[in-house]
């Protein structure tokens, strides 16, 4: 029993110390000497890293709050013609990267782009460029983004809409209001902690951003941390940075830890909600509405996948010079193992929590969940860092072979570094499935006289079934549209759709990206679409 | 203790099989499809295997620094001689590189003995034709992008760009950074958008009407023309015309794609080899045929559209070093950013 007990103890302390690590690389900066270059300017830098994140932020939060809410209202309250199908098709965005988006702005605003072919093809020779406006710099970094992380705020405020149901519109109506007030005065205030929610993951992830903020070469605290340490090996700056950042993300942590706080209450009121049919629109009304929905899923989703299809036909050289089945395989191969790695060490760190009380095992879970809020860019060096210093000072002390083959530039350490980020995303998935089973049943199992690891295997796992499969969804959504940590770290002659895009995008050769982008596109919605029904339910429950 | 040792056993078989395999490590931040085809001749050639791992030059140099004398690289692949200069000077590259048949094939201010370079680029001038006249250019030199004429007319990349890095130093090194410090403030006074986009973008910026002049690198326009870019920019290239500067005086700034040996390379032989191999004339008429730069060693032609479009008869800067470039890659980007230089 004791034994048993110790093994969940001892790999909750390792997962926590292995996502530790980086954040204590990232701060300590005994592993290598700093450069005093531009020592005068690195005020004015920081201001602009701190000004450009800023900016993208509020953003890219505004545009992700008015697409995603009023996607999900519309499509919560309202029949309208192919609500059904924008209900789960809207979730295609996901599919969609913002750094593809980033590939895809570029190709048809730019200068004899797309958008120039499609005005001359329709009103012949001409001088269009001037006409036509351009989407680069910070204004592209915020479409990029914004199109392709609105999502979560959709699922997210769905889910609390369904919830409310239309009692809620009723209520509206019984104190006179119109759509619009009992919209704006009851309906988003009800929500608030989904939407909260939501928008903590969109800012997180906006954060971390570096595919599409690199393409347009912004400068922000993330991009500014890989620079200042990659390109100027200056690590007592970039650890300045790294600090604003860090700031950043706790204040994100504390809001969305409050907004959980308050959604928890809300969870409690629904039993009260009873169903009711959808309001059908008026023509005009539910014309709006279809325009709308179909104008959200076509920016972000149909605008960048013409687009790369376009190019595809366009140069189909490229589609030829790739090889889509090892990249296939490449990708296919490094999602199933980081999820099975994932799921595995956070059932145990879950199951562990639960049968053990423990508060010191508590505050390691939540310690180790914070690999999240860390970009991948940061994650990875301070990983390859951190292996480096280890080697050369522990490794080698002990007149061991070096490690560091086996840990750089090999499947192990890249699957590693993913533990780390996506710890979260599987150790909070199975969380809240574990918080609906309740204690009773592993009671109940006991006096049955099954043991603890009976009552986990033919009791638990069978349960939080569903919850694992969403979890896998998410985690190879998560893996096949990573970049900075598979660029870094992978071994030689190994690509997967994301880097061969990337790679290709970063000579100037946005042509030959778009066949991996387009096939990054298609595998990510068909995952989608096999498990769509599933997302929107999963969260509901 | 006795797992660790047969963990650390297992690590050392895993780790020397790496080693003693007939192959060659590349460190690849150059993307070009041609690329991959030489490595591919290289290998039916020679029964040498080539790896490869592509990815951003920052990245690539991080992780080379980071293994330290464990590294797997043999050779760093990279665009711009301030690159290789930058690597050289945190110590990371070793001499060997000095083979006869590469001290034959390639002038001696473009190599050092830890790389060298494997094709040319020069970093010039784009026109148009229309709206510049040609008094305007007679003459013209990169210092007098500087010249207030040319206000609001100017395009050109940002400044975290390297080629800008490598032009810029090449500036510091000919002319001392104060002055190099003016000029960049004349520059970015005289530009006509604040900088955004590659080489090619400041092209069609040119040829779209946004800016009279552009610098950018040589192979952009014959990529353009080319047709690989599609219809649209192949008619846009024909708008725009390009100038080499410095003609009267010490020529127009020359940069490279070098090659780099990688200290403690652990297949350092198959990489001399490769580098040979890259200097044949066979190799580098594939590069000028399909990247469009110019050829490292003397009797290989550029591509004929090269040599149609931008004329093969200008002087280049034989006189500044490339390894000047990385030496005052820090000094460009102070002298940039001061300037305002986004």
């Amino acid at each position: 029993m004791f034994r048993f007990f110790n093994l969940w103890f001892i790999s909750s302390l390792l997962v926590s110390i292995f996502v530790i690590i980086p954040i204590f690389t990232v701060f300590t900066s005994f592993f290598e000497n700093t450069s005093d270059y531009y020592e005068l300017l690195k005020n004015t830098f920081l201001i602009e890293y701190i000004t450009n994140s800023l900016i993208l932020l509020i953003f890219v939060l505004i545009i992700t709050f008015l697409i995603g809410t009023g996607t999900a209202y519309v499509v919560s309250f309202y029949t309208f013609p192919f609500c059904n199908f924008f209900k789960w098709a809207i979730i295609l965005s996901f599919a969609v990267p913002p750094y593809i988006y980033a590939y895809s702005l570029t190709a048809f605003f730019e200068n004899y782009g797309t958008a120039f072919t499609i005005l001359k093809n329709l009103f012949g020779d001409g001088d269009y460029n001037k006409n036509i406006p351009k989407f680069d710099g910070m204004l592209g970094a915020i479409l990029s983004i914004s199109f392709s992380l609105f999502a979560y705020v959709y699922i997210l405020t769905r889910a609390s809409f369904l919830y409310q149901s239309q009692n809620l519109i009723e209520l509206g109506k019984n104190l006179g209001f119109s759509k619009f007030r009992s919209f704006y005065k009851i309906i988003l205030p009800s929500a608030r902690p989904a939407i909260v929610a939501g928008l903590s993951l969109v800012a997180m992830e906006t954060l971390a951003e570096f595919g599409a903020v690199d393409f347009f070469s912004i400068n922000t605290l993330t991009t500014g941390i890989y620079n200042s340490w990659i390109a100027f090996d200056d690590l007592a700056f970039a650890n300045r940075i790294s600090f604003f950042l860090l700031l950043f993300i706790f204040a994100l942590f504390l809001l969305e830890n409050l907004s959980r706080r308050n959604a928890k209450y809300h969870l409690n009121v629904r039993s009260g909600f009873k169903r009711k049919e959808k309001i059908k629109l008026s023509r005009n009304k539910s014309y709006l509405a279809f325009t709308f929905c179909f104008l959200v899923f076509f920016l972000s989703f149909l605008f960048p996948l013409t687009q790369m299809l376009y190019w595809t036909i366009k140069f189909p050289e490229n589609l030829f010079d790739l090889n889509i089945f090892i990249l296939l395989k490449n990708t296919l191969y490094l999602v199933s193992l980081s999820s099975f790695v994932l799921i595995l060490f956070s059932l145990l760190s879950n199951y562990g929590n639960r049968v053990s009380k423990s508060k010191t095992l508590n505050f390691m879970s939540t310690l180790s969940i914070s690999g999240y809020a860390i970009p991948g860019v940061i994650l990875a060096i301070a990983f390859i860092t951190f292996i480096a210093w280890f080697d050369e000072s522990i490794v080698k002390l002990l007149g061991f072979t070096s490690i560091k083959k086996i840990f750089i530039g090999s499947i192990l350490g890249l699957v590693l570094v993913y533990f780390v980020r996506f710890y979260s995303l599987a150790f909070n998935g199975i969380k809240s499935g574990y918080e609906k089973i309740n204690i009773s049943v592993d009671e109940s199992a006991y006096l049955l006289g099954y043991s603890k690891r009976k009552t986990f295997m033919n009791i638990h796992v069978p349960f939080l079934r569903n919850s694992l499969l969403f979890i896998v969804i998410l985690i190879s959504l998560e893996i096949i549209r990573e970049l900075p940590i598979t660029l870094i770290l992978r071994p030689f002659n190994f690509e997967t759709f994301a880097t061969t895009a990337y790679i290709s995008a970063s000579e100037d050769l946005l042509e030959a990206a778009a066949v991996p982008a387009l096939f990054l596109i298609l595998i990510a919605s068909s995952f989608i679409l096999v498990t769509s029904k599933y997302i929107l339910r999963e969260i509901n429950e | 203790m006795k797992k660790i040792s047969i963990f650390a056993l297992i690590g050392s078989l895993f780790v020397s099989a790496f080693a003693y395999a007939n192959e060659v490590n590349i460190f690849n931040a150059r993307h070009y499809k041609a690329d991959a085809e030489l490595y591919s001749k290289f290998t039916n050639k020679t029964g040498i295997k080539v790896n490869l791992i592509n990815g951003k030059s920052g990245a690539l140099e991080k992780r080379i620094i980071s293994e330290g004398k464990d590294s797997s690289a043999d050779l760093y692949i990279t665009a711009d001689a301030g690159r290789c200069g930058a690597m050289d000077a945190k110590g990371t590259l070793q001499g060997g590189l000095s083979s006869e048949a590469i001290k034959a094939a390639v002038p001696s201010t473009f190599r050092t003995n830890k790389w060298v370079g494997i094709a040319k680029r020069a970093r010039i001038v784009y026109y148009s034709p229309e709206r510049v006249s040609g008094a305007e250019l007679s003459g013209l030199t990169y210092e007098s992008l500087a010249d207030p004429k040319w206000k609001g007319r100017l395009v050109i990349r940002k400044s975290s760009n390297i080629y800008n890095k490598s032009l810029v130093a090449s500036l510091i090194k000919n002319n001392g950074k104060k002055a190099t410090a003016e000029w960049a403030k004349g520059v970015v006074s005289n530009m006509a958008r604040t900088p955004t986009g590659n080489d090619r973008a400041q092209i069609m910026a040119v040829a779209a009407g946004e800016a009279d002049i552009a610098v950018a690198n040589t192979y952009y326009l014959a990529l353009m023309l080319s047709g690989k870019k599609g219809a649209e920019q192949q008619a846009a290239a024909k708008k725009v015309k390009a100038f080499f500067p410095n003609q009267n005086d010490r020529g127009t700034h020359m940069n490279i794609s070098c090659a780099a040996l990688v200290k403690g390379a652990p297949n350092k032989k198959n990489a001399i080899k490769l580098v040979e191999f890259l200097l044949t004339p066979e190799s580098q008429e594939h590069f000028t045929n399909n990247t469009f730069e110019f050829p490292m060693i003397d009797g290989v032609s550029p591509s004929p559209l090269v040599v149609n479009n931008l004329g093969l008869d200008f002087k280049q800067d034989m006189k500044t070093k490339l390894a000047s470039y990385g030496k005052n890659q820090a000094a460009a980007v102070e002298v940039m950013t001061a300037a305002g230089w986004k």
